[in-house]
Protein backbone atom coordinates (compact mmCIF):
# COMPACT_ATOMS: atom_id res chain seq x y z
CA UNK A 1 0.00 0.00 0.00
CA UNK A 2 1.25 3.34 -0.69
CA UNK A 3 1.70 6.06 1.68
CA UNK A 4 -0.89 8.62 2.16
CA UNK A 5 -0.83 12.12 3.42
CA UNK A 6 -4.14 13.86 5.21
CA UNK A 7 -5.39 17.15 4.55
CA UNK A 8 -8.78 18.86 5.79
CA UNK A 9 -11.30 19.38 3.38
CA UNK A 10 -13.82 22.25 4.02
CA UNK A 11 -17.11 22.02 2.03
CA UNK A 12 -20.85 23.45 2.13
CA UNK A 13 -24.02 21.76 3.42
CA UNK A 14 -24.84 21.17 -0.05
CA UNK A 15 -21.83 20.07 -1.05
CA UNK A 16 -22.16 17.15 1.92
CA UNK A 17 -24.96 16.06 0.88
CA UNK A 18 -23.99 15.63 -2.36
CA UNK A 19 -21.27 13.76 -0.98
CA UNK A 20 -23.08 12.15 1.53
CA UNK A 21 -25.63 10.59 -1.37
CA UNK A 22 -22.98 9.74 -4.36
CA UNK A 23 -20.95 7.92 -1.06
CA UNK A 24 -23.91 5.44 -0.69
CA UNK A 25 -25.07 5.47 -4.31
CA UNK A 26 -21.82 4.01 -5.27
CA UNK A 27 -20.64 1.84 -2.03
CA UNK A 28 -17.74 4.08 -1.51
CA UNK A 29 -16.62 6.02 1.18
CA UNK A 30 -16.06 10.29 1.18
CA UNK A 31 -12.73 9.89 0.77
CA UNK A 32 -12.30 6.91 -1.93
CA UNK A 33 -15.30 9.41 -3.83
CA UNK A 34 -13.41 12.35 -4.19
CA UNK A 35 -10.15 10.28 -4.70
CA UNK A 36 -12.20 8.98 -8.12
CA UNK A 37 -13.12 12.91 -8.52
CA UNK A 38 -9.79 13.71 -8.65
CA UNK A 39 -8.48 11.19 -10.55
CA UNK A 40 -11.20 11.62 -13.33
CA UNK A 41 -10.51 15.43 -13.11
CA UNK A 42 -7.12 14.77 -14.13
CA UNK A 43 -7.83 12.40 -17.21
CA UNK A 44 -10.41 14.65 -18.73
CA UNK A 45 -8.36 17.43 -18.15
CA UNK A 46 -5.14 15.72 -19.98
CA UNK A 47 -7.00 14.84 -22.70
CA UNK A 48 -8.58 17.83 -23.83
CA UNK A 49 -5.50 19.77 -23.20
CA UNK A 50 -4.74 17.56 -26.07
CA UNK A 51 -7.26 18.79 -28.38
CA UNK A 52 -9.73 15.88 -27.42
CA UNK A 53 -13.49 16.94 -26.85
CA UNK A 54 -15.86 15.76 -24.59
CA UNK A 55 -19.59 14.50 -25.25
CA UNK A 56 -22.36 12.92 -23.49
CA UNK A 57 -24.97 11.16 -25.74
CA UNK A 58 -28.47 11.00 -24.89
CA UNK A 59 -31.00 8.04 -25.61
CA UNK A 60 -32.00 9.73 -28.98
CA UNK A 61 -28.30 9.83 -30.07
CA UNK A 62 -28.31 13.68 -29.83
CA UNK A 63 -24.42 14.36 -28.97
CA UNK A 64 -23.63 17.55 -26.19
CA UNK A 65 -20.04 18.66 -25.70
CA UNK A 66 -19.21 19.29 -22.76
CA UNK A 67 -16.94 22.16 -21.72
CA UNK A 68 -14.73 21.23 -19.10
CA UNK A 69 -12.64 24.41 -17.24
CA UNK B 1 4.90 0.06 -3.39
CA UNK B 2 7.36 -2.51 -4.27
CA UNK B 3 6.50 -6.41 -2.42
CA UNK B 4 8.25 -9.88 -1.87
CA UNK B 5 5.53 -12.32 -3.28
CA UNK B 6 6.44 -16.06 -4.55
CA UNK B 7 5.78 -17.94 -8.00
CA UNK B 8 6.42 -21.06 -9.17
CA UNK B 9 9.80 -22.14 -10.94
CA UNK B 10 8.37 -24.61 -13.54
CA UNK B 11 11.25 -26.65 -14.06
CA UNK B 12 12.23 -27.88 -10.24
CA UNK B 13 8.44 -27.07 -9.01
CA UNK B 14 9.99 -24.65 -6.03
CA UNK B 15 8.29 -21.75 -5.04
CA UNK B 16 11.25 -18.24 -5.82
CA UNK B 17 10.99 -15.00 -4.67
CA UNK B 18 9.88 -12.80 -7.30
CA UNK B 19 8.96 -8.99 -6.80
CA UNK B 20 5.52 -6.97 -7.49
CA UNK B 21 5.42 -3.46 -7.66
CA UNK B 22 4.05 -0.67 -9.35
CA UNK B 23 6.40 1.74 -10.14
CA UNK B 24 6.11 1.58 -13.32
CA UNK B 25 8.39 2.94 -16.33
CA UNK B 26 9.24 3.32 -19.30
CA UNK B 27 12.05 1.42 -19.20
CA UNK B 28 9.75 -1.62 -18.37
CA UNK B 29 7.60 -1.24 -21.39
CA UNK B 30 10.77 -1.03 -24.09
CA UNK B 31 11.80 -4.10 -22.21
CA UNK B 32 8.62 -5.79 -23.14
CA UNK B 33 9.29 -4.92 -26.63
CA UNK B 34 13.08 -5.68 -27.09
CA UNK B 35 13.18 -8.93 -25.03
CA UNK B 36 9.66 -10.34 -25.39
CA UNK B 37 7.80 -9.79 -28.66
CA UNK B 38 10.46 -11.50 -30.86
CA UNK B 39 9.86 -14.65 -28.86
CA UNK B 40 5.63 -13.71 -29.26
CA UNK B 41 6.44 -13.17 -32.85
CA UNK B 42 8.80 -16.55 -33.17
CA UNK B 43 5.91 -18.55 -31.28
CA UNK B 44 3.52 -17.37 -33.38
CA UNK B 45 4.74 -17.69 -36.48
CA UNK B 46 5.34 -20.93 -35.85
CA UNK B 47 1.94 -22.13 -34.83
CA UNK B 48 0.63 -20.48 -37.58
CA UNK B 49 2.09 -23.14 -39.77
CA UNK B 50 0.90 -25.90 -38.29
CA UNK B 51 -2.78 -25.45 -39.42
CA UNK B 52 -4.25 -27.07 -36.43
CA UNK B 53 -2.56 -24.97 -34.02
CA UNK B 54 -3.07 -21.95 -35.72
CA UNK B 55 -6.05 -21.07 -32.94
CA UNK B 56 -3.55 -20.79 -30.30
CA UNK B 57 -1.93 -17.80 -31.94
CA UNK B 58 -1.74 -15.06 -29.33
CA UNK B 59 -4.15 -12.23 -29.37
CA UNK B 60 -1.74 -10.03 -28.07
CA UNK B 61 1.18 -10.60 -30.56
CA UNK B 62 1.09 -7.02 -31.92
CA UNK B 63 0.97 -5.40 -28.52
CA UNK B 64 3.18 -2.58 -27.55
CA UNK B 65 3.62 -1.70 -24.38
CA UNK B 66 5.69 1.83 -25.08
CA UNK B 67 2.96 3.52 -26.68
CA UNK B 68 1.10 3.81 -22.89
CA UNK B 69 4.41 6.13 -21.59
CA UNK B 70 2.02 9.25 -21.18
CA UNK B 71 -0.73 6.87 -19.18
CA UNK B 72 2.13 6.37 -16.59
CA UNK B 73 1.53 10.20 -15.23
CA UNK B 74 -2.16 9.33 -15.04
CA UNK B 75 -4.34 8.78 -11.61
CA UNK B 76 -6.82 6.75 -13.05
CA UNK B 77 -4.10 4.03 -14.81
CA UNK B 78 -2.09 2.18 -12.72
CA UNK B 79 0.90 -0.23 -13.72
CA UNK B 80 1.98 -3.51 -12.15
CA UNK B 81 5.26 -4.88 -13.11
CA UNK B 82 6.05 -8.29 -12.15
CA UNK B 83 9.98 -9.39 -11.93
CA UNK B 84 12.13 -12.37 -10.91
CA UNK B 85 16.06 -12.51 -11.28
CA UNK B 86 16.13 -9.08 -12.49
CA UNK B 87 14.04 -9.53 -15.07
CA UNK B 88 10.43 -8.46 -16.15
CA UNK B 89 7.32 -11.72 -16.00
CA UNK B 90 4.83 -10.00 -16.05
CA UNK B 91 2.98 -6.48 -16.80
CA UNK B 92 -0.60 -5.39 -15.79
CA UNK B 93 -2.25 -1.92 -16.56
CA UNK B 94 -5.80 -1.37 -14.81
CA UNK B 95 -8.34 1.65 -14.73
CA UNK B 96 -10.06 2.41 -11.40
CA UNK B 97 -11.80 5.29 -12.42
CA UNK B 98 -15.22 5.28 -15.39
CA UNK B 99 -16.08 1.82 -15.17
CA UNK B 100 -18.74 0.46 -13.42
CA UNK B 101 -20.24 -3.51 -12.71
CA UNK B 102 -22.68 -5.11 -15.10
CA UNK B 103 -24.05 -7.84 -13.20
CA UNK B 104 -27.68 -6.85 -11.79
CA UNK B 105 -26.77 -7.30 -8.25
CA UNK B 106 -23.90 -4.83 -8.30
CA UNK B 107 -24.45 -2.53 -11.55
CA UNK B 108 -23.42 0.77 -11.47
CA UNK B 109 -20.76 0.66 -8.60
CA UNK B 110 -17.55 1.24 -9.40
CA UNK B 111 -14.32 -1.39 -10.40
CA UNK B 112 -11.02 -1.67 -11.04
CA UNK B 113 -10.80 -2.75 -14.52
CA UNK B 114 -7.87 -4.68 -16.43
CA UNK B 115 -7.37 -3.25 -19.15
CA UNK B 116 -4.09 -5.06 -19.95
CA UNK B 117 -2.66 -8.02 -18.96
CA UNK B 118 0.45 -9.70 -20.42
CA UNK B 119 2.99 -12.64 -18.98
CA UNK B 120 6.45 -12.90 -20.38
CA UNK B 121 6.20 -15.54 -23.13
CA UNK B 122 8.49 -17.39 -21.84
CA UNK B 123 5.89 -18.36 -18.46
CA UNK B 124 3.62 -19.39 -21.64
CA UNK B 125 3.71 -22.95 -22.19
CA UNK B 126 1.86 -22.73 -25.48
CA UNK B 127 4.17 -20.67 -26.57
CA UNK B 128 7.28 -22.02 -25.44
CA UNK B 129 5.84 -25.78 -27.03
CA UNK B 130 6.22 -24.55 -30.79
CA UNK B 131 9.98 -23.15 -30.27
CA UNK B 132 11.08 -26.65 -28.43
CA UNK B 133 11.52 -24.97 -25.24
CA UNK B 134 10.16 -25.53 -21.14
CA UNK B 135 8.10 -22.83 -19.94
CA UNK B 136 10.25 -20.57 -17.05
CA UNK B 137 7.71 -19.36 -14.25
CA UNK B 138 4.34 -20.34 -13.31
CA UNK B 139 1.84 -17.98 -11.47
CA UNK B 140 2.88 -14.78 -12.76
CA UNK B 141 -0.60 -13.93 -14.20
CA UNK B 142 -2.29 -15.05 -11.27
CA UNK B 143 -0.15 -12.74 -8.61
CA UNK B 144 -0.39 -9.91 -10.91
CA UNK B 145 -4.65 -10.74 -10.75
CA UNK B 146 -4.34 -10.75 -7.14
CA UNK B 147 -3.16 -7.38 -7.12
CA UNK B 148 -5.70 -6.25 -9.35
CA UNK B 149 -8.24 -7.76 -6.82
CA UNK B 150 -6.14 -5.86 -3.67
CA UNK B 151 -6.35 -2.59 -5.66
CA UNK B 152 -9.70 -2.97 -5.61
CA UNK B 153 -9.84 -3.27 -2.18
CA UNK B 154 -7.34 -0.24 -1.43
CA UNK B 155 -10.28 1.72 -3.37
CA UNK B 156 -13.01 0.98 -1.61
CA UNK B 157 -14.46 -0.89 -4.14
CA UNK B 158 -14.47 -4.25 -1.90
CA UNK B 159 -12.98 -6.38 -4.45
CA UNK B 160 -15.28 -5.42 -7.71
CA UNK B 161 -13.35 -6.50 -10.67
CA UNK B 162 -13.70 -6.53 -14.37
CA UNK B 163 -12.01 -7.53 -17.95
CA UNK B 164 -12.79 -8.85 -21.15
CA UNK B 165 -11.36 -12.09 -21.49
CA UNK B 166 -9.21 -12.48 -24.90
CA UNK B 167 -10.55 -16.22 -26.28
CA UNK B 168 -7.80 -18.27 -24.63
CA UNK B 169 -8.08 -17.01 -21.03
CA UNK B 170 -11.58 -17.41 -20.59
CA UNK B 171 -10.97 -20.62 -18.93
CA UNK B 172 -8.34 -19.20 -16.48
CA UNK B 173 -10.68 -15.96 -15.51
CA UNK B 174 -13.85 -18.39 -15.03
CA UNK B 175 -12.41 -21.47 -13.71
CA UNK B 176 -9.27 -20.31 -12.04
CA UNK B 177 -10.09 -17.03 -10.76
CA UNK B 178 -14.12 -18.41 -10.66
CA UNK B 179 -15.46 -14.84 -11.77
CA UNK B 180 -18.61 -14.41 -13.36
CA UNK B 181 -18.89 -14.45 -17.06
CA UNK B 182 -21.53 -11.87 -17.71
CA UNK B 183 -21.48 -11.92 -21.42
CA UNK B 184 -19.87 -11.07 -24.83
CA UNK B 185 -19.77 -6.98 -25.82
CA UNK B 186 -20.31 -5.95 -28.98
CA UNK B 187 -18.58 -2.48 -28.48
CA UNK B 188 -15.26 -4.24 -27.68
CA UNK B 189 -14.43 -7.02 -30.36
CA UNK B 190 -17.37 -9.32 -28.74
CA UNK B 191 -14.77 -10.17 -25.59
CA UNK B 192 -16.13 -11.90 -22.87
CA UNK B 193 -17.15 -9.51 -19.71
CA UNK B 194 -16.46 -11.31 -16.62
CA UNK B 195 -16.38 -9.97 -13.22
CA UNK B 196 -15.78 -10.55 -9.45
CA UNK B 197 -18.03 -9.44 -6.88
CA UNK B 198 -16.97 -8.67 -3.17
CA UNK B 199 -17.78 -12.11 -2.17
CA UNK B 200 -16.34 -13.36 -5.24
CA UNK B 201 -12.85 -11.41 -4.45
CA UNK B 202 -12.64 -12.27 -0.62
CA UNK B 203 -12.68 -16.25 -1.66
CA UNK B 204 -10.24 -15.51 -4.23
CA UNK B 205 -7.30 -13.97 -1.62
CA UNK B 206 -8.90 -16.53 1.14
CA UNK B 207 -7.85 -18.78 -1.58
CA UNK B 208 -11.03 -21.23 -1.34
Amino acid sequence: MNPKRTMTLNLTDQEMVVLEELSVQKDLSKTALLRQALRMYQLVDARISRGEKLFFEDHEKQKAELMVL
Amino acid sequence: MKETIQIIDNQSGQLVDAEIFDEVALAHFIETQAEWRPVVLEAARALSKSPNQATLIPRHYHWDWTRKEAELKMLALKFYGLSCEERLQGIMKVETVARSCRLPEQQGKPLVYIDYIETAPWNIKQLMVPLGKAQQYRGVGSRLFEAAVLQSVEEDFKGRLGLHSLPGSEGFYIRECGMTPVGRDPHKQNLLWCEFTPEQARRYLAGE
